[in-house]
């Protein structure tokens, strides 16, 4: 020990420290989300729990109003889960794209907006990645964690109690806004993220909730729409269409006995509303995955999945030249219109009306930067 | 493949940690460095793309455990000068120490405790573990075989329900709930409590004397202060049942709040303690582990960050099928060198994904015994390196060797379950009408 001395491994940590408290402080900066023509109102989630006003559980809502809003309401969640990246990119290019003509479209494209704020200790994660936009210019986007940052809630319990079911849970999932529904007033910080997500579907009569979420290849639900039993209809009517299309989708039936899951929780809480979840492949989500960057995050295509392959250890198909962002994106996005789609053909009296939905095939040939306005 | 600048991190952390006798942290911290630096990251780049970003963040993964071994050294050390460790080493003795069979199981059970309230090893070892300590050392046992019969009922202890993280982590990876562990876990840990304990301490402490141990033993704190020399031990018990026995109702305060609440009873509960030495005995004490666990850290971010993480799991699942099972008995508890949660999560996930089809819940239960091994692997070892200095042995390794057929038995155990989980199942299925 003698070797090194104290003071000089004191002034190297500090050194360290202020060399990367650089990096770490660059996280707490907002993402650019630009507003599109169809966006008729930016509110705060706070103004359905004026307690989160001022927190980092404080995130934009953007409201798509058309001129006939006798139409249903429609609630897509993105960055439920901030390291899913292609879920958040997805409903920013809703935002950013999308014009209603009937109904309303609401969208939260980052859900959990604390946990955007931080990294997941020992998943190496790249703190951004970066797309360009139409003009050529490019766009920044915070990869963030599965968990709210703990600057907003720590210490966790050892065992998490999810209220109100009581079912226990290990003690970090208490950060998991996955986890906290349908949401506790007076409850932690994520608790209170998901009450004031619960409050704005029930006080908005909310019909469908679209949440957007990406999964690991060996997750055995992946590529899938999960939903609760009152949505399974129209959740089987857009899986349907989808494999008319070529996008293969399972229907997932939404389990009862796992408690905290915006479709199972908010399906339950807040009935008659359709609740659905959709779920891509993601390599680097994945405990089986190999190097971890920015670029496999873009490409989708890691080695390592692969020789997964070969053992069978995939839940689907693994193409060689992986599967990119660009695709995940794409298949969010023709779920969505799907689901909506199918919601309004069975609502007639209530449908919602959209259009501008990104193209397939400009999204898998040029990526997202068509589709993606630049920061004013 | 990015395996060799595993193998090399490895070997130069042994040399550098072996050698040059660097203290293991720091030496897995520059192992963690150069593997980095072979893997082609740069030192420092912008947007949190260099290599100390990731040292950092990877340091920041334990901080707390870290917080919560420290309090409770913290607390071990106050209530050892507050006389209330002595006083309950004197009245185990008085009522067991004549009935070796029976104390070695019941003080076994009783060191297990806090394990099955928290999950985790550290708990157990560094509070009944500690108090346990004193009584089988009096009584003639081996310190290193001690510190060994402490390390083995806290891991049955992290293994044993209610609470068991690796396999909540286990579950969350494939959305299991945590339900129907019960009876699984209870067949893991009964039969391997009872017979590790009889294994470790009854050999030693058959046809001892306890006489003249009681007649050593100073009994004045208790007589000075009386029941109320048992209040910080109340005080810790209390706030770690509450939110399990009241959830939702008793809020979960944190375990190292716990034990400095716990220590501030001490303060008034019984003889002086002398705050500042406790203190210092205790940062002193806690010091080596964390930087352990710092240089974990950041040795597991860089794993993750070169691939090579990945790539080991790969390997394991890669093996054919009537090598799984050795591969999930060898990687599991090895990965614990790392970190015991770590293994549960990097292997225990795809290993339960590889199994699907049999029972998972016994699968799941199985394969959590086996990660919670790893908390007996150098050069963490929490549960080791701790019930070491509980006895006072300053090379954990020599308890370590002491633990060495208990786990096997463990292990085997484990992989009993997991092997015949099928059967299992049906049996207690039809036993109690379902698990």
């Amino acid at each position: 020990m003698k070797r090194f001395h104290p003071w000089i491994l004191l002034a190297l940590s500090l050194l360290i420290c202020a060399l990367t408290a650089r990096d770490f402080l660059l996280q707490h900066r907002p993402d650019a989300i630009v507003a599109g023509p169809g966006v008729t109102e930016q509110r705060r989630l706070s103004e359905w729990m004026p307690e989160l006003e001022g927190t980092r559980g404080d995130t934009e809502v953007y409201l798509l109003a058309g001129a006939d809003t006798t139409g249903g309401d429609v609630l897509v969640l993105g960055g439920t889960h901030p390291n899913e990246p292609a879920a958040f990119l997805a409903a920013v290019l809703l935002v950013e794209n999308l014009q209603v003509s009937h109904g309303r479209l609401w969208v939260i494209p980052q859900a959990n907006h604390s946990a955007f704020s931080q990294t997941e200790p020992q998943e190496a994660h790249p703190q951004f990645f970066h797309l360009p936009d139409r003009e050529g210019g490019e766009r920044r986007f915070r990869m963030g964690s599965r968990l709210s940052n703990p600057l907003d809630q720590w210490p966790d319990p050892e065992i998490t109690v999810h209220h109100p079911s009581g079912q226990s849970l290990s003690g970090n999932e208490t950060r998991n806004l996955n986890r906290c529904f349908p949401g506790r007033r007076e409850g932690t910080h994520t608790e209170r993220v998901a009450w004031a997500i619960r409050h704005l579907v029930d006080s908005e009569d909310i019909k469908l909730l679209i949440d957007i979420h990406e999964a690991s290849i060996e997750y055995p639900v992946v590529n899938a729409v999960v939903a609760h039993e009152h949505a399974s209809d129209i959740a089987g009517m857009a899986v349907f269409n989808l494999a008319m299309e070529g996008l293969d989708y399972n229907l997932e039936p939404s389990p009862k006995n796992l408690h905290g899951l915006s479709h199972r929780e908010l399906g339950d809480h807040c009935a008659p509303l359709y609740a659905t979840l959709l779920e891509t492949a993601n390599v680097i989500q994945g405990r089986l995955r190999g190097k971890t960057s920015e670029a496999v995050l873009l490409s989708g295509d890691d080695p390592c999945y692969h020789d997964a392959g070969e053992i069978g250890m995939n839940r689907v198909h693994y193409p060689e030249e992986g599967i990119p962002f660009r695709q995940r994106v794409w298949r969010h996005i023709a779920a969505c219109r799907e689901l909506i789609g199918s919601y309004s053909m069975m609502h007639p009296e209530a449908p919602l009306y959209i259009s501008g939905f990104p193209e397939g095939t400009v999204l898998l040939e040029e990526g997202c930067g068509p589709y993606l306005m630049p920061v004013p | 493949m990015s395996l060799w600048i595993l193998g090399l991190m490895v070997a130069f952390f042994a040399f550098v940690s072996f050698r040059w006798k660097w203290p293991i942290g720091i030496g897995l911290a520059a192992s963690a460095l150069l593997g980095g630096l072979l893997g082609g990251t740069p030192l420092w780049a912008g947007e949190g793309r260099g290599l100390l970003r990731h040292l950092v963040e990877g340091a920041f993964v334990y901080i707390d455990p870290m917080l919560i071994m420290a309090s409770a050294i913290f607390f071990m050390k106050c209530i050892e000068d507050s006389g209330l460790l002595s006083a309950l080493n004197l009245r185990i003795l008085r009522h067991l120490g004549r009935s070796p069979f029976w104390l070695s199981i019941l003080l076994a059970a009783f060191v297990a405790f806090p394990g099955l309230l928290t999950g985790l090893t550290t708990a157990s070892v560094l509070t009944t573990g500690a108090i346990a300590s004193v009584p089988l050392i009096k009584l003639g046992m081996d310190r290193r075989r001690v510190g060994a019969f402490i390390a083995i009922a806290a891991i049955i202890g992290m293994v044993a329900p209610p609470i068991n993280l690796p396999v909540m982590i286990i579950g969350g990876g494939v959305d299991m709930p945590y339900i129907g562990f019960t009876l699984p876990l209870l067949l893991l840990c009964i039969p391997t409590l009872v017979l590790s304990s009889l294994w470790l301490a009854y050999p030693s402490l058959r046809g001892v004397d306890v006489t003249p141990v009681l007649a050593e033993l100073d009994d004045g704190p208790w007589q000075r202060h009386g029941v109320k020399l048992l209040l910080p031990l109340l005080v810790v018990l209390a706030l770690m049942s509450g939110p399990r026995l009241f959830p939702g109702v008793w809020p979960s305060i944190g375990l190292p709040l716990t034990f400095v609440l716990g220590s501030v009873v001490a303060l008034v509960s019984g003889d002086r303690v002398r705050l500042l030495r406790a203190a210092r005995g205790a940062t002193h004490q806690a010091l080596p582990v964390m930087a352990i666990l710092v240089g974990v850290g950041c040795f597991i971010q860089v794993m993750t960050l070169g691939g090579m993480r990945g790539e080991l799991v790969i390997a394991c699942l890669q093996l054919p099928d009537w090598l799984l099972f050795a591969g999930i008995t060898v990687s599991m508890p090895l990965f614990g060198a790392v970190s015991a949660f770590g293994s549960a999560s990097v292997l225990g996930v795809p290993f339960l994904l590889a199994l699907l089809g049999r029972p998972e819940i016994w699968v799941g239960a199985g394969l959590s015994m086996m990660a919670s091994l790893g908390d007996l692997m150098p050069p963490t070892a929490l549960s080791g390196i701790f019930a070491a200095q509980v006895v006072g042995e300053p090379n954990y390794l020599k308890v370590l060797r002491h633990c060495l057929l208990p786990a096997a038995l463990l292990a085997a155990w484990a992989l009993v379950v997991i092997l015949f989980a099928e059967p299992l199942s049906g049996f207690f299925a039809g036993l109690f009408g379902g698990v």
